[in-house]
């Protein structure tokens, strides 16, 4: 089935609660429903296993059109359906839960509930998950009539204390994880409900490393917005301005030069190496292999001097511009890199026996976290964790994008959906990836690296997706024909990932959860991109003289 | 045995502070050992005592849920039981400073005494990660207290004797290793679990549980727990080497044999991934317990049957 007949079936599909249908772009469809009519929409969509859903997305349409706008954009190959609501700015501004439907749908519906203004009915929790907790009531900072003021901090809304009587009740109690822990090198928070050493409960708190990119992208201009996007995460920024650039050229309709994007392509490729044996490392030492997480980390600095080497930096690496790349490869940097990749393929096929037959290793990872195929569909994963359940989700197949159209590549699948497979298919992915380098190095199409873009980009909206490191990247980009952007999202896979490790934490053990939390390979600064507003007189700045006095105090008691 | 001579035998020599900074030294070897296994460069030679001297110097927090009397108690309870039962075995290649039939069993008590402080320490403290760290410790330590026992016997009945100085002196002229090799491999990982090294560091997996047991501790509290760790590793090796390879009669056999166990720990330490606790205990008690009984029974067998 092919995309127009694909998006066909969809509007078929939703025959009985469309308003209004229209096609914005080739391999899009949105439909109008009412917010009545949204979840007899998403179980039609659903239970005719339509695609998946991948993002919502929430708009505030301004101030005149008195309007908000909620998109819940379903993907199915490359063929995209748009349920579009409108509803008022002001008043009654509830939608119906869809988290029952599909479970992780609670992430986004929360999202948009914080940062937008919906009321969603029904939904199991409403605690806050990314805006901080002295974040005032009732104020949104993704309206358009948002004013830095209203963001001042409110005293003692939720203060985490532990009870006087400890924190024993009966005989399970609560072991807090992060944010600062050891576990975890990034900030979330999550509280495990132990009865000895199995799980009884898990929760969890986003939002430690929100620093409002979003917000911020509505100020700045398109060519700033490149530069601010790559640094919402510091492992993968690569494919975020690749997401984000790919989607301005669509707009601005303007084709970017084969070799350019042959350039991206490799950029991206030993991003992905560097990224999985990165996170190869932190799984080892989850898992208490410190050796391995040693011996990954050398190696990975391998990938890094070629990283390096190409585009001058070895985190944010600026590779892109809008319309082309800013470093071209030679024949010697080709010769460089080759010699690299020789040596990183003989390591990770290594690392691929060890982590297949370590039965140390295999100890912790064999059987542990199942999920499968079944269930990775439900929970809606995305990347390599669904990959490891034998579910074909990734989008430089299912919809190839820029050189992956002419240098196509295979998905790795595995079938046991426990961590062992999860380690396999990312090792094995990194072995296709050194072969698509090789490949686009050999044929690299010559031509110019960069076309000209408009500093205007014409009013318009689109969706562009990229698979990163971790998954399927989305982006929605809004433009009213003006210099700056008017809304962008962004939805990183991380936050797709987290319903399989709430549910399969439970019944666990305590010491399994770290691997369960490193094995979907989250990525925090990703999650965490929405809000936080400087506060300009915080009085929650303390010296470290006080910080101390106040600790003393507070251990007399 | 004069007062003055007890006196400096405790305090200064061969226990007490010639015993402290001989478990430093032991301690950096382990850790060098493991970094270059690990290709890390790892601490310089006076890292170990480097840390102690920061410790000691540190403000120690009581947490307002503790007992104040058993939180300052326990450690040193922990290095007392670690400094006497270095009396009763061959340190140095010396003759043990004490010795009366059946001090095996008091100095492997003792040893253990310092699991149950840390055990109870965690306890007292009352922290979530300390409770499951303190959990996990007394866990393991029934796990792996009669495989470790049940390991140095084996010599010792093959000695006829459970002193520790006459099964020191046997073993000089019978290498035990090559008798008993189960024994050895059950009293060498043993060991390792009651140090908690890795693969057996799950009351102190920092990933998990952050330092397990000693989570509340600072300053000196730590400071004397580690130490009475190291303690523990150098009359832990002596025992094992002592026992198994041929004796200890003097500084340069000891010396030689006590590293080379080392040597085996930390490539084991280097090789191998942490257990689950019940993996821990499911293999102590599935397979060490039950080979290391096999073994003595096989001894008993044959000392009441010789061919």
């Amino acid at each position: 089935m092919n995309t127009k007949q694909n998006l066909e079936k969809a509007e078929w599909l939703l025959a009985n609660w469309n308003k209004e249908t229209t096609y914005p772009e080739a391999d899009r469809l949105d439909v109008l429903v009412t917010a009545e009519d949204l979840r007899s929409a998403v179980t039609t969509l659903h239970d005719a296993k339509w695609g998946y859903l991948s993002a919502i997305t929430g708009l505030d349409l301004g101030v005149e059109s008195g309007q908000l706008e909620a998109l819940y954009h379903f993907c199915n190959g490359p063929a995209i359906t748009t349920l579009k609501v409108h509803l008022p700015r002001v008043g009654d501004a509830s939608l119906p839960t869809i988290e029952d439907i599909i479970p992780s749908a609670t992430f986004f519906e929360r999202e948009m509930s914080e940062t937008v203004g919906f009321q969603i009915t029904g939904a199991k929790s409403m605690d806050r998950l990314f805006i901080s907790d002295d974040w005032p009531e009732g104020v949104y900072p993704l309206r358009a009539d948002f004013k830095i003021e209203q963001a001042a901090p409110v005293e003692g809304r939720y203060v985490d204390e532990i009870p006087e009587e400890g924190v024993v009740r009966g005989n399970t109690f609560v072991v807090p994880i992060g944010p600062q822990h050891p576990a975890l090198k990034e900030p979330g928070h999550f509280e495990f409900t132990v009865d000895g050493e199995v799980v009884t409960a898990a929760r969890m708190r986003l939002g430690y490393a929100h620093r409002g990119i979003e917000k911020a992208a509505e100020s700045r201009n398109w060519i700033q917005n490149l530069y601010l996007f790559e640094r919402v995460c510091g492992i993968c920024s690569h494919v975020h301005t690749m997401a984000y650039a790919a989607g301005v050229e669509k707009l601005a309709q303007v084709e970017v030069p084969m070799r350019a994007q042959a350039i991206r392509q490799i950029v991206a490729g030993l991003e992905r190496i560097h990224s999985h044996l990165l996170w190869l490392g932190v799984a080892a030492h989850e898992a208490g292999f410190d050796t391995l997480f040693m011996y990954s980390w050398r190696d990975r600095e391998t990938v890094m001097n070629l990283l390096e080497q190409i585009t001058g930096n070895r985190v944010n690496y600026s590779a892109n511009v809008l319309g082309g790349v800013k470093c071209d490869i030679g024949l010697e940097q080709a010769k460089v890199i080759k010699e690299g990749l020789d040596f990183l393929e003989v390591r990770i096929r290594h690392y691929l026996e060890v982590v297949t037959t370590d039965a140390m290793f295999l100890n912790r990872t064999r059987g542990v976290g199942t999920i499968t195929r079944v269930e990775a569909e439900r929970f809606g994963l995305l990347g390599p964790t669904a990959r490891a359940s034998g579910l074909v989700r990734d989008v430089r197949v299912e919809a190839p994008y820029g050189a992956y159209t002419r240098f196509p590549i295979s998905a790795v699948t595995a079938t046991n959906g426990d961590l062992e497979a999860r380690c396999e298919v990312r090792l094995n992915e990194l072995l296709v990836s050194c072969f698509a380098i090789r490949t686009l190095i050999d044929n690299l199409p010559e031509g110019p690296l960069t076309v000209k873009m408009p500093r205007k980009i014409p009013a318009g909206e689109t969706i562009s997706r990229v698979e990163a490191p971790r998954g399927e990247l989305f982006y929605y980009i809004k433009s009213g024909g003006g210099e700056n952007p008017l809304r962008i999202h962004v939805r990183t896979p991380s936050l797709c990932n987290w319903v399989s490790v709430l549910e399969k934490a439970v019944g666990r053990q305590l010491a399994d959860v770290p691997m369960l939390i490193a094995g979907m390979d989250p990525c925090f600064s990703c999650n965490d991109r929405v809000v936080t507003v400087k506060h300009s007189n915080d009085q929650k700045t303390w010296s470290w003289k006080q910080l101390r006095e106040y600790g003393i105090e507070y251990y007399k008691r | 045995m004069n007062t003055f001579t007890s006196f400096v035998s405790i305090l200064i020599f061969p226990a007490g502070l010639t015993l402290v900074f001989t478990g430093m030294f032991y301690e950096w070897i382990d850790r060098k050992l493991v970094a270059r296994f690990q290709n890390r460069v790892g601490p310089r030679w006076f890292q170990p005592f480097a840390d102690m001297v920061k410790l000691f110097a540190k403000e120690q927090i009581t947490p307002g849920l503790a007992n104040p009397f058993l939180f300052f108690g326990l450690p040193v309870v922990a290095i007392a039981g670690a400094l006497t039962s270095a009396l009763y075995v061959p340190l140095m290649g010396l003759n043990p400073v004490h010795s009366f039939p059946g001090d095996l069993i008091v100095a492997i008590y003792l040893l253990s005494l310092l699991t149950m402080c840390i055990g109870l320490a965690g306890w007292n403290t009352s922290g979530r990660f300390s409770l499951v760290g303190a959990t996990r410790a007394l866990t393991q330590m029934f796990a792996y207290e009669a495989p470790f026992l049940l390991a140095l016997l084996g010599p010792a009945l093959a000695a006829g004797s459970w002193q520790i100085s006459e099964v020191n002196r046997f073993a000089q002229t019978h290498w035990i290793i090559i008798t008993q090799p189960v024994g050895f491999i059950v009293a060498l990982i043993g060991l390792m679990g009651k140090l908690e090294l890795p693969p057996f560091d799950s009351p102190e997996a920092e990933t998990e549980i952050v330092a397990g047991a000693l989570t509340e501790y600072s300053g000196r509290g730590l400071a004397i727990f580690k130490i009475g760790k190291s303690i523990e590793l150098i009359v832990g090796i002596t025992l094992v080497s002592a026992f198994y390879l041929g004796g200890l009669n003097g500084v340069l056999p000891f010396l030689l044999k006590t590293i080379v166990v080392l040597l085996l720990m930390t490539v084991l330490q280097t090789l191998l991934t942490r257990l689950r606790i019940d993996q821990t205990v499911g293999l102590w008690w599935r397979f060490g317990t039950i080979l290391v009984l096999a073994q003595i029974m096989l001894i008993v067998f044959l000392r009441s049957y010789p061919l």
